[in-house]
């Protein structure tokens, strides 16, 4: 068994690419090693200067192996007297094998002359030399750059390469430099050379200068360090995965700093300070026991610890500093109302051929409004309209200038400075919710108003000019706005006419463009898609979501409970019979190309089994009417699935295309009627076993 | 320490490191990055090592000389070498132990932070410098300018003198840091920030400056027909202060916008194209007789 060390050291790496890089790199290399034959377990480390990879177990060399070489036929390798002709010869000559022994194999093709011949293996280490520089030139990131003379392209430029097998360097050449056994430390805290002869010497000797090479073990530390350091300050520490990832990845040694700001600054609003801490500055901010904010924050440093205080004292310079700018905008907004602010919209671009975003905020105010008398809310039409209105008004502040993440909310806050009533505040503050698939929905039904007409306007205006999105391409995020309207109507559970809004919200475009038919035609479908991705992350399958979303789908939250419904009641006795009948009932009407149903007439009835599912269907339909207009799919689909065994029997019985075409088309009416009143629910026919 | 000793011990250390101190630029710029000696000599395989402090003017900052922390005009010192030396990163460590920060004592990190710019057709990667939380320096990889891909790659770093005042002082407000010893910076600029603020933001004669960057517009284009890069290049300047007081004043709308940065850009670009040609035929004097001109790299890789 060998042992293989590579490290590659660079200026500094991205935080947000180093975990794909440390990935890619491993598995890159892992399988360009086993596609020639040589496989081991490779673990992979990374800092924000450092790739590192090793393995104990890598063989010292491929396995010899064996490989056969096909030559001629043997009617043309051997005469008439079975003795070999030049064309044997010059195959074993070619083949560095005396002629003798050529053996003839069999063939798909015939008999032809064949010889064996055992391959050494190569050494892994000349293969390795080879195979890495191929490896981590491929190396593909978000952005890459070239440096120096220009030559190479890479993520950042590459300072030194160790790679070890056994203690010896594999020589090779990576953007121009020469591997070898020597690395550096800490940038500032131990930067001088590192000799190494091993993996085990070289991450003792890494931990001695200050390099701790395994990510998991650095963030780990960060987080013991962050527990322990809050709770010496009687507070603990926000939880922020993310954060704490990325901090993991900007730093050699897990170092971690308590600071403290003014008390003062708490009196500003928790959003923007915790947003200066965690976005601006990237420290955790910390909560005392009540979970109010408290006034200490942890500091990642690259360090092993602060020396002369200079780091608790930067970071807290800083973060202060922070705050004062975030004061001077919170007086310097208050200056004007939000609703002052408003026709200054007029200046911000919302898309070049649908105009400013003062524009987009007047469609939304009106699309709101009527949205909200759709949503059976009409008595807060007037507050969905009025938040509407202001609800971009926050990005002609300087606070959402200097905090862009924080738009709406800002928005919020201001509205409520200005004497907005609290509905239209909060409805402004998280209008731009949900931001993904995992985000909370808008809190109250006005702001679920206003996201929804904001994200209609935004879908009907880009859909009017025929801005679809295609394969991965979505470059104005339009599938996270279409994901956005259907969550807000599916989790809020709230009803409306797609195709309606969607007319609505194309209208208020001035735009020319597609027409309100043409948008509807192709934004409904894409709305739904969105919609099966929801119904598919809510374990229904595929056969069920296939089933409801092939009939007319206007609104969601009552297409989802058709889902739901045929979900629950499959699994009922009689229900697969009813599917697997209804196969038949779709194929037999599909093959006498029977639309929809005509007048069934009793008396052209002449089989029990035929009057027998006449008459229960007959009695079923009101039923069904009832059922289904009150929307209790569960007990419609079991009523449907009690006429299973009556229409087995018919099927059994009764011969629906005979010769007769006023009998035939009377079976055939009956069979397209009760499709028609099912299908009202789910395409049953869709359902398999 | 003060201002003004920051800006000596940086000029003195960039000039023991090989680098050549150029002055201030005599035009209005909005980074020390539209300086000739950075946007123009980092295109084409001449060697380049310069250093030089910049007021940068960007109306749309302005505060009146009231927000303890932004300025329309501040200072940037710039440092460009090309090709960038592998060891730029340690210069750059050496350069803050010259201004008396030992970096051991210090948390200190680059963390990702590209540049571009639309106006100039340029854009870079590389970090931002934080000491102790504290942004000092932006690190920048030239990857384009005047939308032309480059090789050799120009290594920029670019200190706000300010800024970083501020924070090795620990002074709350930077008209209160001292521009020499007993002389506080608001003493000697507080008065124009002002005035400069009002200007921009109330009075700047919106009528005029369209006009201007009209016919400064034509004039770049006409420099540039003569065969003038330099006036050709200044001249796109101008109009890009004009366009950027215009825009302070709220006079450029959304759309338009777009519009009237392509317009700089374009002569930007055209700039960048005639200085390359111009060098080019002028034999590339900077150039040492002995070093063969690197091939140009394969263009447009940078943004996989």
């Amino acid at each position: 068994m060998s042992e293989f060390l590579l490290e590659i050291l660079a200026e500094e790496i991205p935080a947000g690419v180093l975990s794909q890089a440390r990935n890619d790199l491993l598995r890159g290399l892992a399988d360009a090693l086993a596609a020639e034959r040589i496989d081991g377990t490779f673990f992979a480390h990374s800092t924000s200067r450092r790739l590192v990879l090793f393995s104990r177990d890598l063989p010292e060399a491929q396995e010899d192996h064996e490989v056969e070489a096909i030559g001629p036929s043997v009617k043309v390798a051997y005469d008439a007297e079975g003795r070999p002709t030049r064309a044997a010869e010059g195959f074993a000559r070619g083949q560095g094998v005396a002629v003798e022994a050529l053996r003839v194999v069999a063939t798909p093709k015939g008999e032809y002359v064949s010889v064996r011949k055992v391959v050494e293996g190569r050494f892994t280490s000349e293969i390795l030399g080879e195979v890495v520089p191929t490896v981590v030139a491929k190396m593909s990131f978000p952005r890459m750059m070239r440096w120096g003379d220009g030559r190479d392209v890479w993520i950042r430029p590459v300072h030194s390469v160790v790679c070890l097998l056994d203690g010896l360097v594999v020589p090779m050449t990576l953007f121009g430099i020469e591997s070898g056994r020597t690395t550096f430390g800490h940038r500032t805290l131990a930067p001088g050379r590192i000799v190494v002869v091993g993996v085990d010497d070289y991450l003792a000797k890494l931990r001695a200068a200050h390099v701790e090479p395994d990510y998991g073990v650095r963030r780990r530390a960060l987080l013991e360090k962050a527990e322990a350091l809050a709770s010496e300050a009687g507070c603990t520490p926000v939880e922020d995965v993310a954060l704490l990832d990325s901090l993991a990845h900007l730093v050699e040694w897990p170092g971690l700093v308590r600071g403290s700001f003014e008390a003062g600054y708490l009196e500003l609003p928790e959003e923007i300070l915790v947003t200066a801490m965690r976005e601006h500055q990237k420290v955790l901010p910390t909560r005392d026991a009540a979970g109010a904010l408290a006034p200490h924050f942890l500091a990642v440093a690259d360090h092993v610890g602060d020396p002369m205080g200079h780091i608790v004292r930067g970071n807290e310079w800083v973060l202060n500093a922070r705050f004062a700018d975030a004061r001077f905008f919170w007086d310097e907004d208050g200056r004007a109302r939000l609703e002052e602010r408003v026709p200054r919209l007029a200046r911000l671009s919302f898309q070049e051929k649908l105009g400013d975003t003062l524009r987009k905020a007047e469609r939304v105010e009106a699309l709101s409004a009527r949205l909200a008398a759709d949503l059976g809310l009409e008595a807060s039409a007037h507050e969905a309209a009025r938040a509407a209105r202001l609800a971009r008004a926050d990005l002609v502040t300087d606070m959402v200038r200097e905090f862009p993440d924080l738009q709406g909310v800002v928005g919020g806050l201001y509205a409520r400075r200005d004497g907005e009533s609290e509905t239209v505040c909060r409805a402004v503050y998280d209008h731009y919710r949900p931001a993904g698939v995992d985000d909370a929905l808008p809190g109250e039904p006005v702001g679920r108003v206003v996201a929804l007409a904001d994200r209609l306007d935004t879908l009907a205006g880009f859909f009017a000019l025929g801005l679809v999105p295609t394969g991965s391409r979505d470059p104005y995020a339009l599938r996270r706005a279409a994901l956005a309207v259907v969550r807000i109507l599916l989790e809020g559970g709230h009803r409306l006419e797609l195709p309606v809004a969607i007319t609505a919200a194309r209208r208020l475009h001035e735009v020319s463009g597609a027409s309100e038919e043409e948008v509807v035609s192709t934004l409904h479908p894409f709305l739904l898609e969105r919609l099966r991705f929801l119904l598919e992350r809510r374990g229904h399958r595929h056969d069920e979501i296939e089933a409801v979303l092939t009939t007319s789908c206007p609104d969601v939250t009552d297409a989802a409970e058709r889902v739901a419904a045929v979900s629950r009641v499959r699994r009922q006795p009689d229900f697969g019979a009813l599917a697997a009948s209804f196969k038949r009932v779709q194929n037999i009407l599909v093959q006498a190309g029977v639309a929809s149903g005509g007048e069934i007439d009793p008396a052209l009835m002449s089989d029990d089994a035929e009057r027998q599912l006449a008459g229960d269907f007959f009695q079923a339909r009101g039923i069904l009417d009832e059922l289904i207009a009150s929307r209790r799919y569960d007990e419609a689909l079991s009523v449907m699935a009690s006429l299973g065994p009556v229409l087995d029997r018919f099927f059994v019985d009764v011969m629906v295309l005979v010769e007769d075409e006023a009998v035939r088309r009377n079976r055939l009416s009956l069979l397209a009627a009760m499709r028609d009143q099912f299908f009202r629910v789910a395409r049953l026919s869709e359902i398999q076993d | 320490m003060d201002f003004q000793t920051l800006i000596l011990k940086l000029s003195e250390y960039w000039a023991s490191r090989g680098c050549i101190l150029e002055q201030p630029y005599d035009t209005e710029v909005g980074a020390g990055t539209m300086h000739p000696a950075t946007f123009l000599r980092v295109l084409g395989p001449e060697p380049w090592r310069c250093a030089y402090v910049q007021p940068s003017r960007r109306p749309a900052d302005g505060r009146y000389g009231e927000n303890p922390f932004r300025l329309v005009k501040h200072y940037q010192f710039q440092v460009v070498i090309k090709p960038s030396p592998a060891d730029i990163q340690d210069l750059y460590v050496d350069s803050l132990r010259a201004i008396g920060i030992e970096p051991a004592e210090h948390d200190l990190r680059f963390e990702e932070d590209n540049w571009e710019s639309p106006t100039l057709g340029a854009w870079g990667v590389g970090w931002q410098v934080l000491l102790d939380g504290m942004e000092i320096t932006q690190f920048t990889y030239f990857q384009q300018a005047g939308g032309i891909d480059l090789a050799p790659i120009t290594a920029e770093i670019t200190y706000g003198l300010e800024r970083l005042t501020m924070f090795l002082t620990r002074t709350r407000n930077v008209m209160d840091i001292e521009w020499a010893p007993g002389v506080p910076y608001g003493e000697v600029r507080k008065q124009d920030e002002f005035e400069v603020s009002k200007y921009g933001f109330e009075v700047a004669d919106t009528d005029l400056l369209r006009q201007l960057f009209e016919r400064l517009e034509a004039e770049s284009g006409r420099c540039l027909a003569s065969g003038l890069v330099v006036p050709a290049y200044e001249t796109a300047l101008k109009c890009s202060h004009a366009f950027n007081l215009l825009d302070a004043r709220g006079a450029v709308s959304a759309t338009e916008r777009v519009g009237v940065i392509k317009r700089v850009r374009d002569l930007a670009v055209g700039c960048a194209k005639a200085w390359v040609a111009a060098r080019e035929s002028l034999g590339h004097p900077l150039l040492p007789k002995e070093t063969p001109i690197p091939e140009a790299a394969e263009a447009g890789n940078g943004e996989a």
